[in-house]
């Protein structure tokens, strides 16, 4: 091998390497880093929540506000505007029309028999008759399994053990079924039970990861979600708090839909949290898995007492608001 | 009997030159076993593994927060606020102008506003270690760990304050 014919490439190309890799050095070789300290791992004021929608109080005090239709009726008469109501009185509780289409895909999936002609409404009754409320409930405590599971990891058991259907979480039919059995419940309050057992150690797990700070920039879920940092602007968005928004999950996230699959988007709330922790730079979480069950349970008991509302959504265009 | 003008050789030694040239491009990369961020581009999904995360099984579910950094800058202060300026309003970069209004640029409203950022005639050293490790200053700080976790290089950070500082 002639080496000769290669020697001019060899040293250009370290000349390369060197020379930007030299600038750099040489700037950090000025740059002293000392630890001070140990960073606090979680973001403070976990210790406020609880599993309730007024637990909304403690942190922004707008609650009365938005607690009901009625309440948002009497705030907009009295001129408040949306920032003063954390952002709560229009997004969520008108439905959606558009949305109302999607579940009803989901209630011919629901419907649909397979090759024994069986289908989820051999078992849970015509039009969904003896799992009317189970939306307010989820997630629960499983037995059979063994773990907390949350509506789309529910539907994925029973499509593939009953069914023989690979409806995994995050599929179409998953998504599309969980919109349908949500709407089920429309207008009932979530009452997700986290007092005791597994259900209240997953309530906690989950509460102490949404505080938890990750990622590149090293920031929490509850960083932009709690007050001063929601209810102001974030690139061109505004943050709510965690409270009360799990009840209208899955959602219909129209204006952000996105190209390819045509169900994009329908956000389960796993996805939603998955969305944020992409924007965040966090290492997104696989849904179904415990950790992101866990984030769901904290997330849902934060809405216990807030009214179901779905199909809607998200940014509902409620012309009142823009009068 | 006369050698002849095509050389005919081998395809290994054919292969020779390029595979060298090839090698030389790993040994560059070495120890670099993933995708290196494009500062500008997505940060590589995987490489997110290397912070805390939200996980019960892998590695970073273990992590915590980066200790706090105090730093102290004595070299060139020379920076260019026009690339200052293209990492502050990068979302996939410093990604500045999500919290901060910005010279000449909006922005949001979860921090002190930077339009008017050279009239303040902050402290060098003070709005350096801002940038590079602001929990000095409050441990429960909102702003990104640019220094600990790598987000910023020196030459970042002196070029985003070179263009903060052209607020007025």
């Amino acid at each position: 091998m002639r080496i000769r014919a290669l020697t001019p490439l060899i040293f250009s190309s370290l000349a390369v390497m060197m020379t930007g890799g030299l600038q750099a050095e040489e700037l950090v070789s000025h740059l002293e880093r000392t630890i001070v300290g140990p960073g606090p791992d979680h973001w403070p004021n976990r210790e406020l929540t609880v599993p309730h929608v007024s637990g909304d109080e403690k942190f922004t005090n707008s609650y009365q506000f938005w607690k009901d239709k009625d309440a948002v009726a009497e705030a907009k008469k009295q001129g408040k505007m949306s920032h003063e109501v954390n952002f709560k009185d229009f997004r969520w509780i008108e439905r959606s029309f558009e949305a109302d289409g999607l579940a009803s895909r989901g209630e011919e999936l629901f419907k649909a028999p397979n090759e024994n002609g069986q289908s989820c409404a051999t078992c849970h009754g015509e039009n969904g008759a003896k799992i009317v409320d189970a939306q307010a409930r989820y997630p629960a405590f499983n037995k059979r399994l063994g773990r907390v599971v949350t509506m789309p990891t529910q539907v994925a058991t029973c499509a593939k053990e009953r069914l023989g259907k690979p409806w995994v979480e995050n599929t179409k039919e998953n998504s599309l079924l969980a919109l349908y059995i949500a709407r089920l419940a429309d207008g009932r309050p979530v009452s997700v039970d986290v007092s005791n057992g597994e259900m209240k150690t997953s309530y906690e797990r989950g509460r102490d990861l949404f505080f938890k700070r990750t990622g590149h920039f090293n920031f929490a879920c509850a960083s932009c979600h709690t007050p001063p940092t929601a209810g102001n602007f974030l690139r061109g968005q505004r943050p709510t708090t965690f409270f009360g928004d799990a009840a209208q999950y899955p959602v219909y996230h129209f204006p952000y839909q996105l190209a390819g699959d045509d169900l994009e988007y329908l956000f389960t709330l796993q996805h939603q949290i998955k969305s944020c922790q992409s924007l965040s730079r966090m290492y997104p979480g696989e849904e179904g898995s415990p950790p992101m069950t866990d984030i769901e349970v904290f997330l849902r008991a934060s809405a216990n007492g807030f009214p179901i509302s779905a199909p809607v959504a998200f940014y509902n265009l409620d012309a009142e608001y823009l009068e | 009997m006369p050698k002849t003008a095509t050389k005919t050789r081998s395809p290994w030694r054919v292969l020779l030159k390029p595979a060298a040239v090839l090698m030389i491009g790993f040994a560059a990369q070495a120890g670099a076993q993933q995708a290196v961020w494009v500062p500008g581009e997505p940060y590589p999904v995987e490489n997110l593994k290397e912070f805390a995360c939200h996980d019960y099984t892998l590695p970073c579910g273990k992590k915590g927060s980066p200790a706090i950094e105090k730093v102290s800058y004595t070299g060139p202060r020379m920076g260019d606020p026009e690339r200052g300026k293209k990492i502050a309003t990068n979302v996939r970069w410093g990604n500045c102008m999500a919290c901060h209004a910005l010279p000449d640029h909006d922005g949001g409203t979860i921090a002190p506003g930077l339009e008017a950022y050279g009239t303040r005639n902050a402290p060098f050293e003070y709005t350096f270690q801002r940038i590079w490790d602001g929990r000095v200053f409050n441990p429960n700080a909102h702003m990104p760990v640019y220094g600990p976790n790598q987000v910023l290089t020196v030459r970042d950070i002196l070029d985003v304050i070179a263009y903060i500082e052209t607020g007025r």
